[in-house]
């Protein structure tokens, strides 16, 4: 019954996402954006009415632009108030918070297939797309009243961005081919120009995703307010005196914790709701910020919701106990898949409903042999072999795992792009190797050597006696992966592979991976909506840390320009070069690079998918009765800042 | 007496400078540092960081320095009384600690409190009807008591808590008075929330004590002195509470120098089970994260607080018992 009706979900989703829209780029088939039905009088919350009243604030027409921001509700138009309350796990849980405010100059939309103005009203590229204008909102202010302008990106471009000492080296999007940065210059008060030396068709989604998140800089920052920090403006003994006293070493530590919105208090947002106390504290509360860009239809000042109010829980499941308890309104992250049946049971006590928000592709759960091990020789040699890998993934019984390790939720497939992205590659694709041919896999394995056994029945390496064993390394985090790995490693064992599975903790995981030292691995795909931009785990050249392994030392020599490391094959030099020519190339090209890098991905086994489109990470959502507004489908993703995209501007208590 | 004090006192520092090397080697024990945790929990949430950034944070946290250079830094701080800053909260630590002492010495307090006040009595009561149903009944508490592992425990009145009552008592406020100031409501409000953690953290030490109380009650009721005192026609209460309660409870107040560590250390898995804002998470959190300089810290304190509670019991024991001489 639950599957029946859960395909049924992902069919209309399909077909509800079927449009192919151009991603990225909003302007070359535009959807016109919704309109006030009449800009005449503005409204806003009772709470700001009261401050008007009291002469503490200035009347909601001064403090919008002269053209806001005008937000699409999901189901109609909402009430002021109520608190929105939330768990997190500590400070480091920052992107809890990013995820929420989504707080950038444009914004994924609620399905994550197109980029759509937020603070920017318009960001339109010259015709050979090296030229990006963007343009801001005149009249805009930040939460504190002061004006948003052109000199709030220039401040970031010029203190920060070309800073050597608060950025070493600019990120990648910041960056010409010849390693220069890109030009930013002010245009006017309200409009600045990206000047780059290629065409670059990925700066909508690189511009959606400059929002703090990570703790990274935004790249529009409170001049006006951050200046006291920076050693170009502050006076030095000043300066000096705030280090010492916040126990810093240096100004740019203090200038990285004073910028980042919720380590701060006082650091002026742009965003719906401003940070009233520091993601350090047990409660972590944030308020409506008066100046907030937002009307909705009716030319109501958004959000509507007073407050998000975040508790610290010291461990997911005494969250996810919360959530069982009814006292979270509205929580996806860290709620733990296999809690689903239970969060289902107690729907019933009418205090909450659930909703699952499918993954945007990839794989949930997925195996990569490192190509590059250099420990155990003949096993490296195994593990480059595309037909050994190709062997491996027939031999998973992908429906098995779908049942009991994901409740029956998603589909067997290969980690590429979702049906419903234009990067798709076809079902063909999405399902290569992935039907459960044990004794296909067995033809395989014969064929390529492995055709001695010892006693036990499982295989030897060619021409020695010993046992070909593969460790399975996996982490428990993010969903079923130990279980997955049990399961992978029995069916494993049935074609004659013996699979020895290690759980183990996340850092020294991920040191493992660093040093090379991993053999295979369990952990998803979820950069298969972005494949070029973020850090894709497609390319080989990303950094290990958080991303797969499918060869460290590959990654070892592209850093070193073919000095050290392993040099890759040319499967994977493929790849790197259709991620680099999709990032100049014109949409329409941009998805053909991106589905042959999908294909050459699964026809070289680089990673075995077994699950995929569950809403394993971050896609089961308990949502408070009352609360209303939020969307029962939506793409799900970390560029998409889940549930921002769902514009948590406009959820409501009724 | 006075030169053991000395003695102690001065072999104090040079203590606490070979825990300090213990503490510190042993916090960055695990493979991987900070930064490998920093990064794999970002991994672990969706995000992935670029390689810059992780270099820009390496030298941002001086995470590029041997191992040497961290230690003395943080030693030459420690010395001046400065706990260095925490690596993941971004904010000194003695702020952090500051923040979480009052509760944590406070849930301490409550279940000592109720420790001896159950205990006491009970061990009494035991001594005095040995072998009665109440005793019986007792010992089976006492040793269930033992038994039960306390976060097991805290699990399972948590779970019935929730599925009998349908509140949740997680934490020790209701979510509007978490960073109230203090008022009377605050105080109701802590009230109403503490007794659940006070009772799971207290009943393994009632039990234990009870059965100390108990057996050297036992012991003391038999001598002659009593008996004596007895056939002189002392009420049975006085008697009992004159002498032989004030003997056998020796031994347990000279180990109150003890609970001097315990007070500080926020009994590390009931209070994250329990989801308490005291010390126990925050080192918990700061050793898995391998957060250096604040979990190096924490623990830090709590062997300066060992050290001076074993002094502290060990006059304690001198000052109530003359059979120890402190020379030699």
């Amino acid at each position: 019954m639950r599957r029946k009706l859960l395909n049924g979900t992902s069919h209309c989703l399909m077909l509800f996402m079927a449009v192919l829209l151009v991603l990225g780029v909003g302007t070359q088939a535009p959807t016109p954006p919704p309109v006030l039905a009449q800009a005449s009088k503005y409204k806003e919350a009772p709470m700001l009415a009261a401050l008007v009243k009291a002469g503490k604030l200035p009347p909601v027409a001064q403090r919008l632009p002269e053209d806001p921001l005008v937000v699409d509700t999901i189901e109609g138009i909402g009430q002021y108030g109520g608190v929105w309350r939330r768990g997190f796990l500590g400070p480091s849980d920052f992107n809890n918070v990013h995820r929420i405010v989504y707080d950038a100059l444009v914004r994924y939309s609620p399905d994550g297939t197109k980029v759509e103005p937020k603070y920017a009203s318009s960001v339109t590229p010259s015709k050979d797309f090296t030229a990006w204008t963007v343009r801001l909102r005149k009249g805009a202010k930040w939460s504190d009243g002061s004006p948003f302008t052109a000199d709030d990106i220039m401040f970031w471009y010029n203190d920060v961005l070309l800073n050597k000492d608060l950025t070493p080296a600019p990120p990648v999007w910041m960056k010409n081919h010849d390693g220069s940065p890109v030009a930013v210059q002010r245009v006017d008060d309200i409009t600045v120009r990206w000047t780059y030396k290629e065409p670059s068709t990925t700066f909508m989604m690189e511009l959606a995703n400059k929002d703090s998140g990570d703790r990274q800089y935004a790249c529009f920052l409170p001049a006006h307010y951050l200046k006291q920090f920076h050693a170009k403006y502050a006076e030095k003994a000043k300066l000096d005196q705030m280090v010492a006293a916040a126990k810093f070493k240096t100004w740019v530590e203090l200038f990285a914790a004073k910028a980042h919105p919720p380590e701060n208090p006082d650091r002026p947002v742009m965003a719906a709701w401003v940070a009233k106390t520091r993601v350090s504290e047990q409660l972590f509360v944030l308020r409506r910020n008066p100046y907030y860009v937002g009307v909705d239809k009716a030319g109501n000042q958004l959000p509507y919701i007073d407050t998000v109010q975040f508790k610290f829980f010291a461990d997911p499941q005494s969250l996810n106990l919360a959530a069982i308890a009814g006292q979270l309104d509205e929580q996806e992250r860290h709620i733990i898949l296999g809690n689903y049946p239970v969060l289902k049971e107690h729907e019933k006590d009418g205090k909450y409903r659930v909703i699952l928000w499918q993954g945007f592709g990839g794989a949930d759960a997925d195996v990569t042999f490192n190509e590059t091990y250099t420990k155990d020789p003949d096993l490296g040699r195994l593990l480059q072999n595309r037909d050994f890998r190709i062997a491996m993934s027939y031999a998973i019984n992908r429906n098995q795992i779908k049942e009991s390790a994901f409740l029956g939720l998603g589909e067997p497939r290969q980690p590429v792009a979702a049906p419903w992205s234009p990067y798709y590659p076809g079902n063909a694709y999405a399902q290569k190797y992935t039907e459960y041919r044990p004794d296909e896999a067995n033809r395989i394995l014969d064929r390529i050597g492995l055709d001695k056994k010892d006693g036990e029945g499982f295989r030897l390496f060619p021409g020695s006696n010993r046992r070909v064993t593969v460790e399975l390394s996996v982490v428990p985090v993010f969903g079923p992966w130990p279980d997955v790995a049990q399961l992978i490693a029995k069916d494993w064992e049935r074609v004659g592979i013996k699979a020895i599975v290690q759980i183990r903790e996340r850092s020294l995981h991920f040191q493992m991976r660093q040093s090379n030292d991993l053999q295979a691995e369990i952990w998803n795909q979820d950069t298969a909506g972005f494949p070029f931009t973020g850090t894709p785990k497609y390319d080989p050249r990303t950094i290990l840390y958080g991303t797969i392994t499918i060869g460290p030392l590959w990654k070892q020599w592209y850093d070193t320009g073919g000095k050290e490391g392993v040099e890759p094959p040319a499967a994977a030099k493929r790849l790197v070069e259709l991620i680099d020519r999709a990032k100049t190339a014109d949409p329409k090209e941009q998805a053909r690079d991106a589905q042959e890098i999908f294909k050459v991905w699964v026809d070289n086994m680089f990673e075995i998918g077994t699950v995929g489109l569950t809403p394993m990470d971050q896609g089961v959502a308990v949502v408070n009765v009352h609360m209303h507004n939020v969307p029962t489908k939506l793409g799900k993703d970390w560029p998409l800042r889940t549930p921002g995209n769902a514009r948590t501007e406009q959820f409501y208590y009724k | 007496m006075l030169r053991v004090l000395v003695q102690r006192l001065l072999l104090l520092p040079f203590l606490l400078a070979v825990f300090s090397i213990a503490v510190f080697a042993l916090v960055q024990a695990p493979p991987g540092g900070f930064l490998t945790s920093y990064v794999s929990m970002l991994a672990s949430s969706g995000s992935s960081i670029s390689e810059e950034q992780v270099e820009a944070l390496r030298r941002q946290f001086g995470l590029d320095q041997p191992f040497h250079v961290r230690y003395v830094r943080w030693v030459e701080n420690l010395v001046r009384g400065d706990l260095g800053l925490s690596l993941e909260y971004q904010r000194p630590n003695a702020e952090l600690i500051h923040q979480y002492l009052l509760l944590t010495v406070l849930l301490a307090l409550f279940s000592f409190v109720l420790t001896w006040a159950i205990a006491i009595p009970a061990g009494i009561y035991s001594a005095t009807h040995p072998r009665s149903w109440v005793d019986y009944a007792l010992t089976v508490m006492n040793y269930v008591g033992v038994a039960i592992p306390n976060f097991m425990l805290a699990l399972v009145l948590m779970w019935i808590a929730f599925s009998r009552f349908g509140i949740s008592v997680t934490g020790l406020f209701s979510p509007e008075y978490v960073q109230a100031p203090w008022t009377l409501g605050r105080v109701t409000d802590l009230l109403t929330h503490i007794w659940l953690p006070t009772i799971v953290l207290g009943i393994a030490g009632t039990a234990r004590l009870t059965r100390v109380m108990r057996a050297n009650l036992l012991d003391e009721l038999h001598k002659p002195y009593v008996v004596t005192a007895r056939a002189k026609g002392l009420s049975e209460w006085r008697l009992v509470l004159k002498y032989p309660v004030r003997v056998a409870i020796n031994p347990l107040v000279s180990t109150i120098g003890w609970y001097l560590p315990q007070l500080f250390s926020g009994s590390l898995i009931v209070a994250t089970v329990m989801n308490l804002p005291n010390i126990g998470p925050l080192l918990l959190r700061a050793l898995i994260q391998q957060d250096t300089y604040l979990a190096g810290s924490v623990l830090m304190i709590y062997c300066f607080f060992t050290v001076v509670g074993t002094l502290i019991s060990d006059l304690l024991l001198a000052w109530v018992d003359p059979r120890i001489r402190m020379e030699g």
